[in-house]
């Protein structure tokens, strides 16, 4: 998308021109690729310095993204005295660096501990709710469903999806409701009737598949059945994904998701 | 990108500080001080500019300090191209220096973000080997004259001027050809992405066959680009090349390394 790589065929275009057409990109898109992706002998000042330069951001905004990202205390240092979060970290400081409309973050959860998940995931929700555009590229469904608006599905370079989030798990997988009762015989032989069967989970409670609560609750209360909880549950974005990918049985596990948070 | 994805980012761009549209001399000057940034931030590259000239001027002074008498007594010998002779020295950090410069863009993909913010190759190379170039000449002509002075200083009666015959040439040669050696191994650390392997072929290259070859005249030998390169710094050269075609034979080696390399950075994925 950068045309760091020469595709076999097609063309990628952010805001409608070629990435290359850009003459200071990092002012309108700042990506991060990999996080190793910075010379080690290099402090992290410097790195960012270099890349500055060459797009005319300044130096005081090379120490704002330094704050922002936390490594204001090592800048001086060389970045191969780094571990794999700093390096993140860093990488993500190189693509704010411009204060771009567009941010492309490759795993950007990728090395670092809870509190810098957390942080990322703060950061990229944040960008996305001052009017940016944020791409992110991951495997780690739970993680990205924690944040993603909208999903680009990519398997074997075919697009299997692009719709917003809440669609794509709606529509990849069964509805589930889950119900406690009073009287599960009673709920059984009505929902039986409706042509639905019932399971019981660990808690106590009774799940149905197939079916809505709303269908649940109109018919419970139709036959007088006391309902003491009721609930839709909600598949996860894992599930809805290997629902959608199951279709497919030659697919394999270098599939990538990419969201748009 | 997807349709979804350019509508927000359009709406955006507006409240996102751009600036106005640049021209090009703007961006030109811009991935220059970033080129000059990058060398001036590693180690390796500043220790090998800074080895160009310590070497040189050390090797001289060790050895007319010593022996320079001596030699200069010789009936035989050479004054003006003896006074070089530490260049074989010099030459070897000139090509570190080269090496390091762009090798360094090959370590750990660091091209691809060098890259990112450059895309545009032909600036993102051309700036490079413009700085690397400008850096090296500097070097190499403080160089060249520092050691040329530096070493005359020990032979007393026997020393030469600037004033001697083709000097200044020869000082200014000695420039030149100190910045096309760095240009020639930048050119093939471009083409094979690997400090390493350029230092095995570029050190032995410049070190061991002239050896090898000794002062064996004609042939193809002087068209190597050090044989070819150091007609320069000879008062009154034998051979096929005078002092500035030799010098010239010596660019198109390092033009034909540096395009060789333009087009390894211009086809091949970062």
């Amino acid at each position: 998308m950068l045309g760091l790589d020469r595709p076999t065929s097609g063309t990628a275009t952010v805001g409608g021109r070629p990435y290359a057409t850009y003459d200071e990109p990092l002012r309108h898109v700042g990506a991060l690729l990999d996080a190793q992706a910075a010379h080690g002998s290099r402090t992290a000042r410097n790195h960012l310095l270099a890349l500055a330069a060459s797009n005319r951001v300044t130096a005081a905004r090379v120490d704002e993204v330094l704050e922002q990202t936390g490594l204001t205390a090592v800048a001086g240092r060389r970045v191969k005295t780094y571990s794999l979060g700093m390096r993140q970290r860093l990488g993500i400081a190189a693509a704010l660096l411009g204060d771009p409309a567009v941010v492309l973050l490759d795993e950007p959860s990728n090395g670092l501990d809870p509190e810098g998940i957390v942080w990322i995931r703060e950061l990229m929700t944040g960008l996305a709710r001052e009017g940016r555009t944020v791409l992110v590229s991951s495997h780690l469904m739970n993680e990205t469903a924690t944040f993603a608006d909208h999903l680009v599905v990519l398997g074997r370079g075919r697009l299997l999806a692009d719709t917003p989030m809440r669609e794509f798990i709606a529509g990849h997988s069964r509805p589930r409701a889950r119900a406690r009762t009073t009287d599960p015989a009673r709920l059984r032989a009505v929902l039986a009737r409706a042509g639905h069967g019932m399971t019981e989970a660990d808690d106590g409670r009774w799940t149905v598949d197939g079916v809505r609560a709303e269908e649940i609750g109109r018919l419970a209360a139709r036959e007088g059945v006391p309902i003491l909880e009721l609930a839709d549950e909600e598949a996860s974005l894992e599930e809805a994904y290997l629902a959608l990918t199951a279709d497919d049985t030659e697919f394999s596990a270098s599939s990538a998701a990419l969201q748009e948070a | 990108m997807s349709t979804p994805t350019s509508t927000p980012s359009a709406s955006a761009s507006a409240s996102v500080s751009v600036s106005a549209p640049v021209s090009n001399s703007a961006s030109v000057t811009a991935v220059l001080r970033s080129e000059w940034i990058k060398v001036k931030s590693l180690r390796g590259s500043v220790g090998s500019l800074a080895a160009v000239f310590v070497a040189t001027v050390a090797v001289t002074v060790l050895v007319f300090a010593t022996v320079g008498r001596a030699e200069a007594d010789n009936a035989d010998a050479e004054p003006l191209f003896g006074a070089f002779y530490a260049l074989n020295f010099g030459q070897v950090a000139a090509i570190s220096f080269g090496t390091t410069a762009v090798s360094s863009e090959y370590v750990n993909g660091a091209l691809r973000v060098s890259l990112a913010a450059v895309p545009r190759r032909g600036l993102f190379y051309g700036a490079k080997t413009a700085v690397l170039g400008a850096a090296a000449l500097l070097v190499g002509l403080l160089t060249s004259f520092t050691t040329f002075l530096g070493g005359q200083a020990f032979l007393g009666e026997h020393a030469i001027g600037l004033g001697h015959p083709g000097a200044v040439r020869a000082c200014v040669g000695g420039g030149f050809y100190l910045a096309l050696m760095a240009l020639l191994a930048a050119g093939l650390a471009a083409v094979l992405r690997s400090g390493v392997a350029v230092l095995s072929v570029l050190i032995p290259f410049t070190l061991i066959v002239p050896f090898v070859i000794g002062d064996m005249a004609g042939g193809v030998a002087q068209f190597l680009p050090d044989r070819a390169g150091q007609q320069i710094l000879h008062e009154d050269p034998s051979g096929m090349l005078g002092p500035w075609a030799g010098l010239g034979v010596m660019a198109v080696w390092a033009g034909a390394a540096l395009a060789a390399g333009w087009w390894a950075v211009r086809r091949r994925d970062a």
